[in-house]
């Protein structure tokens, strides 16, 4: 590190202290978030005085002409004068940073270690050089395993690295708006990790890992990439989510008709397999108490089971039709092999394994029955893990749409199952090895308990400022400053803070065009219209609309 | 020019001339504030006329676009002082600090303008020792002195201050104070009133010590003529800059010029400036009713300091005051709505309808305060930090250091960081030393 050769930027200014400083800053010569340093000296422990180089981010900057008096402004305009022409002050621009500070490091050796004493007013601030700031990232980062995401925002050349092991068992929260980078930035991630071998589960609603299908032969030849549709597959272990899901999606029941549905779910053993093959055997059970008015149901009038026969009919079709739109995305990407999603509880291995990324496509599926599946399948795999017999390697789940799947408690969201799975896996994830990943449009609708477990977090584009205040709100290393600039980024760009790194760096984030799924794709509505040719059924109701409506129109006769 | 309907109009309609009546006359009835308006119309007249008469009205032109562009290359500095305000106890130092902005508009940006801190004093300035005037004898006192220090300390320092650019034998083609070019010294005629320090003195004017720097060359009186002196050889105009003037020293001159020539019976002369005073009449006053906007006043020449005043008489320094030179003191009225601005020089002007017309359009930049702009600009600079808004505090901090470490003193660097380095509070407290040791 030859600090020399670093250009001197600008002069701190009075009243320092450990953690902050501001200096006064040459025309155009740094940016907020960049790193500088400034060379100071601090008191040893055996009592001598040492120079170090004190690290530090510019947090914010402002920039004023205090000697500019805008009534002069009405005159130049009015007058049409060239401001360049008469005496007022053109060149008076002062920039004021704020520096948030990093740490100190010594001669030879790249180590931040925190600052006790105060930097020298007066003394210069350099930028340091693209190699040294990247080396001191490293060093800093002290990371075993570093995954490669991008670089220090507007300077590309520092590349930017976070530690793959705070990674998978800390938790991250990706937040951002719709649009900002957020998925490509998970599939940055994801790549990295790949290519460690790191097991890892997607919950994906919208297919856009499909892409890793597509690229696995090309780009992930040592990798396994699985493709799932759910099945809601349950065993009697599951009565409750079960219980749940026939309550909120089949029709509403009284009292006696829950007592009785719980009784049946009771009585009806299962051992384990589809729950759609389940509810079916509830239906025959249930007809058969109602039909011999049974000894086992005294107080149960067979009239409330047959609205319970009726209710389960209807969750059973709910599903199949859920079942069935799922079913026919898959079916629009022929190409793709999808597969049944394995019983977690007895085949865990053929969902997690090294090496392997398992995509569950959930397209179609509403909140609840959604829920219950990753509920259940969270669930299981997470009792793998905490077997002593460790059936399964530690993995990393990733839940996009995560509002879905862990809403607040305040949405008022029926209570999903997935909420408190989701709690319990991530709160002890540490110990198992099963880290998380949650990814949102809109923070401030998420669990806060889940949220806050997040130790690192990557933030994108964020105007809403509700959003704004659950981000910082659930994060201890996001500073305010950081939170101001969260509306100004660009797609792609994040400001990344937590454990996976050490202190919050504005990020872009390196785009994988080839990871972007080729068969979806952007939505292109005008040229789905320009090629729109109407379906027989709508051609066969277009002929005859004429004619229709001209009997109306002509019928004047009042109706009796 | 206006006739007697134009002048009761314009006095009725806001003039500062009647506003200042009616604040001060409240409970004025209609009669009394008729008879105020009758009076001062006639007053306004009879100057009008005079002022006529000796052909001393003069129009200025201004055509901002093309006067900027003609003007571009000319340099202008302008200087202003500013004191620790707050109250400080008799015998602490003071804190004061003038300010240059000196500026050339065409020239490139790195030598376009700048902004020189011309003096800074932190510490006695004061000679304790030879501060006869004792401890409060009540507060009032107390900070009559007090303030009369802070001017004292403001005005030599602005003078020193063009003193030093003349001595630097800088190219100005202006040079402007925020204020009058020559104070009046009377204030610090007082008995008891403190000499400044042997250092003080050195560092303001470094080639005065013939007299050996005794107690008496170092009061106010002495220092500040010997400054005076040095201005008035100074190569470039140098104009003070009055905002409004509250007493009326063009009028009663103007009054005097022609009562010695016999135009004006002494008896007309006496009772005029017995009625001048007692309707608190101004020159500010009046020819804001008489002046319409972009319209001068060509200078008079005018004696400032007054022999014969009680405080005064009697006193050591009653010769003194004959020997200040007469200072020319004319007025431009820079907008509709607001009073004239007084204009001083130590030495008649060679080209005064340029200056002014160049003055004219300075003010012309800030249309509603109507006062040249670059005073505007150093009176900012210049100021004191504790009452300096934030953005100025820390563009003061970055400036003081700048210079601290352009000097590469390091006792200065060391002292402007000591000052950077205390919370605002704390500089005007902090003890004894500085440079002044
Ligand atoms: N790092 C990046 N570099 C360049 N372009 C990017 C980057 N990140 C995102 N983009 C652009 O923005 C688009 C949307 O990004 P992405 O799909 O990651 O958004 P998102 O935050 O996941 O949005 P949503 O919440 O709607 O899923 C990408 O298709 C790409 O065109
Ligand atoms: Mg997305």
């Amino acid at each position: 590190m030859n600090t020399k050769k670093w250009k001197s930027i600008g002069t701190v200014l009075g009243e320092t202290n450990i953690s902050e400083f501001y200096f006064s800053l040459k025309n155009y010569k740094a940016k907020k978030g960049d790193i500088i340093t400034t060379e100071s000296k601090i008191p040893s422990s055996e009592g001598n005085v040492i120079p170090v180089t004190v690290w530090g981010k510019i947090s914010s900057i402002e920039s004023s002409n205090v000697f500019f008096p805008t009534e002069a402004a009405q005159e130049l305009t009015n007058e049409n004068i060239d401001i360049r022409d008469t005496i007022l002050p053109t060149t008076r621009d002062e920039l004021i940073c704020k520096v948030i500070i990093l740490g100190f490091t010594l001669k030879d050796n790249l180590k931040l270690m925190p600052l006790n004493y105060p930097v020298r007013p007066a003394a210069t601030v350099s930028y340091p050089s693209s190699e040294d700031v990247e080396a001191l990232l490293i060093s800093d980062l002290d990371s075993e395993h570093p995954l490669f995401i991008g670089s220090l925002l507007a300077r590309d050349a520092v590349k930017i690295k976070i530690d793959a092991d705070n990674l998978v068992s800390r938790h991250v929260s990706i937040f951002g708006m719709s649009g900002s980078g957020k998925t490509v930035m998970v599939r940055r991630i994801m790549d990295e990790l790949l290519k460690k071998k790191y097991p890892m589960l997607v919950l994906d609603i919208h297919g856009d890992y499909l892409g890793f299908i597509q690229k696995q032969k090309k780009l992930y030849p040592n990798n396994e990439v699985k493709l799932f549709y759910p099945n809601l597959s349950v065993s009697s272990d599951d009565k409750e989510i079960i219980y749940t899901l026939i309550d909120k999606l089949g029709n509403s029941l009284t009292d006696p008709q829950k007592d009785f549905l719980s009784s049946l779910l009771e009585k009806v053993k299962y051992e384990s397999g589809s729950l759609l093959k389940y509810i079916e055997l509830l239906v025959r059970k249930a007809r058969e108490y109602a039909s011999d008015s049974s000894k086992s149901f005294k107080n149960i009038r067979p009239a409330s089971m047959y609205v319970v026969v009726r209710s389960l009919g209807q969750v059973a079709k709910k599903l199949k039709n859920m079942e069935q739109t799922n079913f026919r995305h898959r079916q629009k990407m022929s190409k793709l092999k999808f597969e049944e999603l394995p019983d977690a509880a007895t085949e865990p291995e053929k969902i997690i394994n090294k090496g392997q990324l398992s995509i569950l496509y959930l397209k179609g599926y509403e909140n609840l029955p959604a829920s219950a599946i990753v509920s259940i399948l969270l669930e299981n795999l997470f009792k793998h893990r905490q077997e002593v017999e460790e059936e399964i390697p530690p993995f990393l789940t990733i839940i996009e749409e995560a509002h879905n799947f862990i809403p607040s408690r305040s949405e008022d969201k029926d209570n999903l199952p997935s909420v408190d799975t989701i709690r319990k896996v991530i709160t002890e994830g540490r110990k198992f090895g099963t880290g998380i990943m949650i990814i949102s449009q809109r923070p401030s609708r998420l669990d806060e308990t889940i949220a806050s477990q997040c130790n690192s977090q990557i933030v994108f584009r964020m105007v809403n400022q509700k959003d704004q205040r659950a981000t910082t709100r659930d994060s201890e290393t996001l500073s305010v400053d950081d939170s101001k600039q969260l509306p100004n980024l660009a797609n792609g760009q994040g400001i990344i803070s937590g454990q996976v790194v050490n202190f919050s760096l504005p990020v872009q984030i390196k785009f994988d065009a080839e990871l972007i799924n080729d068969d979806i794709g952007n939505e292109n509505f005008i040229s789905a219209v320009e090629n729109w040719d109407d379906k027989e059924s709508v051609k066969q109701r277009k002929k005859f609309a004429k004619d229709f409506s001209n009997i109306t129109s002509i019928d004047r006769r009042r109706p009796n | 020019m206006n006739n007697e309907t134009d002048i009761k109009n314009k006095i009725k309609s806001n003039s500062s001339l009647f506003t200042n009546f009616v604040k001060n006359a409240v409970s004025a009835s209609p009669k009394v504030q008729n008879n105020f308006l009758d009076v001062s119309t006639q007053v306004a007249l009879t100057i009008q006329k005079i002022l006529e008469d000796a052909d001393l009205i003069t129009n200025l032109e201004y055509k901002g676009k093309d006067f900027w562009s003609e003007n571009k290359c000319k340099t202008s500095c302008f200087v202003d002082g500013g004191v620790d305000k707050t109250s400080i106890i008799s015998s602490a130092p003071l804190s004061i600090r003038t300010g240059s902005y000196i500026v050339k508009p065409d020239a490139a940006d790195k030598n376009r303008e700048f902004f020189e801190e011309s003096m800074v004093f932190l510490g006695d300035l004061y000679d304790p020792k030879n501060e006869l005037y004792d401890f409060a004898e009540d507060d009032f006192d107390e900070d009559q002195m007090l303030n009369k220090k802070k001017d004292g300390a403001r005005i030599i320092f602005e003078a020193v201050t063009i003193v030093k650019h003349i001595l630097l034998n800088r190219k100005f083609d202006y040079c402007f104070l925020h204020g009058p070019i020559e104070a009046t010294v009377m204030p610090f005629t007082v008995m008891g009133f403190p000499t400044f320090t042997k250092f003080a003195v050195e560092n303001m004017l470094p080639f005065y010590n013939k007299n050996k720097l005794n107690a008496e060359a170092r009061h106010f009186i002495h220092v500040y003529l010997e400054a005076l002196n040095s201005i008035k050889k100074s190569k470039f105009p140098i104009y003070g800059i009055v905002e409004t003037s509250n007493s009326a020293p063009y009028i009663k001159n103007l009054l005097f010029n022609y009562k010695s020539k016999g135009t004006i019976s002494e008896k007309d002369f006496k009772n005029t400036l017995a009625t001048i005073k007692k309707y608190k009449i101004t020159d500010s006053h009046l020819l804001e009713i008489i002046l319409k906007s972009g319209q001068a006043i060509k200078p008079l020449e005018i004696k400032k300091q007054i022999k014969g005043f009680s405080v005064t008489s009697g006193s050591a320094w009653e010769d003194k005051m004959d020997s200040f030179p007469s200072v020319h003191i004319g007025y431009i009225k820079i907008n509709d709505h607001s009073a004239p601005i007084r204009i001083e020089s130590l030495n008649p002007s060679k080209n005064l309808i340029k200056d002014y017309e160049y003055i004219l359009a300075t003010a012309r930049l800030l249309p509603n305060y109507g006062f040249p702009v670059g005073l505007n600009v150093v009176d900012k600079f210049a100021k004191i930090p504790n009452w300096m808004s934030k953005a100025s505090r820390k563009y003061y901090a970055t400036h003081l250091l700048k210079q601290a470490i352009r000097s590469k003193d390091q006792n200065t660097i060391s002292l402007a960081v000591k000052i950077l380095s205390k919370k605002v509070r704390s500089w005007r407290n902090r003890p004894l030393g500085g440079l002044a040791r």
